[in-house]
């Protein structure tokens, strides 16, 4: 697990990246079973799973997931976030439309996710053993983050940012060149970041 | 303090302009693998509020001309153009975090002074002689037509995506090397705007025309290697936008005037 | 005048070996306008006088070029007589007499170009063609001191920024359709303002009692401004059905006093933006306001809140000189005369369009 600090918001947020995920199916069913449990009991089965579970193969980089971070932190500071939490706004700020079914099919955990990007936003004051809470709900391997790169799954990121016929991207039609991957990465960040404006 | 503010008072200023503060700033503090500590350097750009302007208008404009300026960086990078890359968006607060570009203005590397916060007040400002005897291209190992070439390339890609820059000037401009990509020129926002006129896309180049006249005189050749280029690029409009440059030029400026 | 430019070039001008008096003449709109005045050879400037009578039209309508033609004709001996007694010098005494050529209203300039004409062959002094925006701004930079600003000209028929380079004022900025004294004027129009004194002071007036600002589009393109978009929606904003002719109280609804707030602090935050950023394109700190809409406190408040932040001020006249007046033209005459410009009576022509920076500004540094 790898922390960075956001001293404007008092955050720190930790990542995780997770490879040979097996129970993204039993993942997705907690989330669910936990948003309508009620009592000391709905509130335990919520904080176990208050992660934001993002399929790693949309993610270009650490920095389009970071970039989706920040602004979810920002809404959230500027009470005006789409979603319930913050976490759940992470996921709603990577998927190009304002749909949010869409962006939680598309971009959060479902049942063959095979890898997985969590991330917990933690506000300074709270004290928490994060690796670990994260390790008892994913099933899975722990990787450096660098590992990444060997997770994205680039064509899948073009259709759904719908970047295939861009002028940026059409002359390199190569889909394992490594200038397409970094105009691709830099396209889907920008977009990230401008999203609360775009429309 | 809101985050925001926040993130501002940590940056370090490094230009004032009349429409808004330019900072050094870091979003993160900590290292992810694989890149560097505290990630890249991001440069913020924060539209402040103007104390004579109604706080109600204040916002509204300052909403929509982050979201115009975003927009048309959005639509430029998607059109290959070379324009900074986003980083973050604070419509509310006036503030945009762009790429940080690490290179030299075109301006400097022309040889004319660099600009202190705003314009140096004068019109006729001429290189010095130090400047001349050490062309400041040569760091960047290439030439001044080189540049213009560059220059006309990425506006006509830019018009070519119907955006209008509204403000070019080689103050806007920023030559950049990198090993993989070689020379690059890429393009600083601000006033810009979407339209398909050629009328636009011709004042556009008329402006950067005059920049070019007041900042590096002499510059006339160098104008027109912009042209060619731009020309070869945008081919499919450059017969109505340069037919619109010549009557622009005509005219001298945009109306004639009654009392 | 003002022997030193910021860059310590020394003025063109002579010194003087005696005093030199000018007449202007001013009538390019509805303003009739005659001054003189007296460069003497300490520098010193003096307004001797500057006496005016303005054609005023009932609510609701505008003046119409023929109309205000008569009513120049009407008026012109008296108002020149005024000058001259008020003045105390007879006409033999003057070095000139200038006129303005444009830009203005064709009729209204002839009328009063054809006075200046019998004026110089009657008394055989020489011809002065003035442009009318120069006129503003010599004014303006005489009467406020100010050394080199930049000049926002707004006026019923013009709206430009403009600075001084290389003998000329060169336009930075400037409205890319209607001016702003016109937007201002046809709205009071609108609303069936009076036109006494001016329908630009009665839409100030009416706007100190505006309390709620509603949208109106604002569009600057880099130093221009366009201004028939924000005309058209204040219009449309009194067919509106929250719209109250008289304040009612009622939560939701808007008066004509808040249509005037809303119109004036827009427009003007517009015209405040342009000029800074001609300011900041210059490395200019000074501002000069002129022309008829110059007068108006709330854009000089706005314009001085500006330059203040900029570490400047804000430079601006009162209605004497701010509205058209024949001493301004009488003051750009005698600086062009005394550099050696003289109008042939067979080039005393009028024009009703006269850019800025057409005039050959030699008087300056």
């Amino acid at each position: 697990m790898e922390t960075i600090t956001y001293n404007n918001f008092e955050a720190k947020v930790h990542l995780a990246l997770f490879t040979s995920v097996e129970n993204g199916k039993e993942i997705r069913e907690r989330i669910i079973k936990a948003s309508t449990a009620e009592g000391a009991e709905g509130d335990a089965a919520r904080e176990a799973v208050n992660f934001a579970f993002v399929d790693a193969k949309l993610i270009a980089s650490p920095r389009h997931l970071l970039t989706a971070t920040y602004q979810s932190l920002l809404a959230e500071s500027q009470e005006s976030l789409k979603t319930k939490t913050v976490h759940s706004e992470i996921i709603w700020s990577l998927n190009p439309t304002s749909n949010i079914t869409e962006a939680l099919r598309r971009f959060g955990v479902n049942d063959n996710s095979s890898t997985l990007l969590v991330v917990r936003v933690v506000k300074s004051s709270e004290n928490l053993d994060v690796e670990k809470n994260m390790k008892e709900v994913v099933q899975g391997n722990l990787v450096p983050l660098s590992e990444l790169e060997n997770v994205t799954d680039w064509s899948l990121i073009s259709k759904y940012y719908k970047l295939n016929s861009e002028v940026a991207v059409t002359g390199l039609k190569n889909p394992n060149d490594t200038k397409r991957h970094k105009i691709i990465e830099e396209l889907v960040t920008s977009f990230v970041a401008m999203k609360s404006v775009s429309s | 303090m809101t985050p925001t503010v926040a993130l501002l008072e940590s940056s370090t200023l490094i230009r004032q302009g009349a429409e808004a503060k330019v900072y050094k700033s870091y979003l993160y503090d900590g290292q992810i693998s694989g890149s560097d500590a505290r990630g890249e350097p991001i440069l913020l750009k924060y539209r402040f509020n103007k104390q004579y302007r109604h706080p109600t208008l204040n916002s509204t404009l300052t909403r929509q001309r982050i979201a115009q300026e975003t927009r048309s960086l959005m639509k430029c990078l998607r059109s290959g153009v070379h324009v900074p890359g986003l980083r973050m968006v604070d419509a509310q607060e006036g503030v945009i975090g762009i790429e940080w570009i690490e290179g030299e203005s075109v301006r400097v590397l022309l040889g004319a002074e660099d600009e202190e916060t705003e314009g140096t007040g004068d019109t006729s400002d001429l290189p010095d002689l130090e400047q001349l005897e050490h062309d400041p291209l040569a760091k960047f190992n290439t030439t001044s037509s080189h540049v213009m070439r560059l220059i006309g390339t990425e506006i006509a890609k830019m018009h070519a995506a119907d955006v209008i820059h509204g403000d070019l000037t080689t103050s806007n401009m920023m030559l950049r090397q990198r090993s993989d990509e070689g020379t690059e020129v890429l393009i600083d926002f601000g006033l810009s705007y979407v339209s398909a006129l050629a009328e636009d896309k011709a004042v556009d180049l008329y402006v950067l025309e005059r920049a070019f006249a007041s900042t590096h005189p002499d510059s006339e050749p160098l104008f027109q290697t912009v042209l060619d280029a731009y020309s070869k690029i945008n081919s499919k409009e450059w017969k109505a936008v340069g037919r619109k440059l010549d009557e622009v030029r005509l005219r001298g400026r945009k109306r004639s005037m009654v009392g | 005048m003002p022997g030193k430019t910021r860059r310590g070039l020394s003025s063109p001008l002579k010194q003087l070996d005696r005093d030199y008096l000018a007449l202007g003449l001013e009538g390019s709109a509805n303003k009739l306008g005659a001054g003189v005045i007296k460069h003497s050879p300490d520098g010193s400037v003096t307004v001797m006088s500057n006496i005016r009578h303005t054609y005023i039209t009932p609510p609701g309508e505008g003046f119409q070029p023929r109309d205000t033609a008569q009513h120049h004709r009407d008026w012109i001996i008296k108002v020149i007589q005024d000058a001259m007694k008020q003045a105390g010098i007879e006409m033999s005494a003057l070095d000139c007499i200038c006129y303005t050529k444009g830009p203005g209203m064709g009729a209204p300039l002839q009328s009063v170009a054809f006075v200046a004409r019998t004026l110089s062959l009657l008394y055989k002094k020489p011809l002065v063609g003035v442009n009318h925006c120069v006129g503003h701004i010599e004014m303006g930079r005489e009467i406020t001191g100010a050394q080199n600003p930049i000049v926002l000209y707004v006026s019923g028929g013009n709206t430009q920024v403009i600075a001084y380079s290389q003998q000329r004022y060169r336009i930075f900025g400037e409205t890319l359709d209607i001016a702003v004294g016109n937007c201002l004027d046809r709205f009071a129009r609108v609303i069936n303002l009076s036109n006494d004194p001016s329908p630009g002071y009665n839409i100030e007036q009416e706007a100190k009692k505006g309390k709620r600002l509603l949208s109106l589009p604002y569009t600057t393109k880099g130093m221009d401004v366009s201004l028939s978009g924000i005309l058209t929606s204040t219009e449309a904003y009194t067919f509106d059905k929250n719209y109250r002719p008289i304040d009612t109280g009622e939560e939701g609804t808007f008066t004509p006093a808040d249509l005037c707030f809303s119109l004036q602090e827009t427009v003007f935050a517009m015209l405040v933006e342009i000029t800074e950023r001609a300011m900041a394109h210059i490395g200019s700190k000074e501002v000069l306001i002129v022309g008829g809409v110059g007068c108006n406190e709330r854009l000089q408040e706005m314009m001085g809140i500006m330059a203040k932040e900029r570490g400047g001020q804000v430079f601006a006249t009162d209605e004497r000189f701010c509205i058209d007046n024949g001493i301004m033209i009488a003051q750009a005459g005698l600086l062009s005369y005394r550099m050696g410009f003289q109008t042939a009576l067979s080039k005393s022509t009028c024009t009703q369009r006269f850019r800025t920076d057409e005039v050959a500004v030699t008087w300056r540094a």
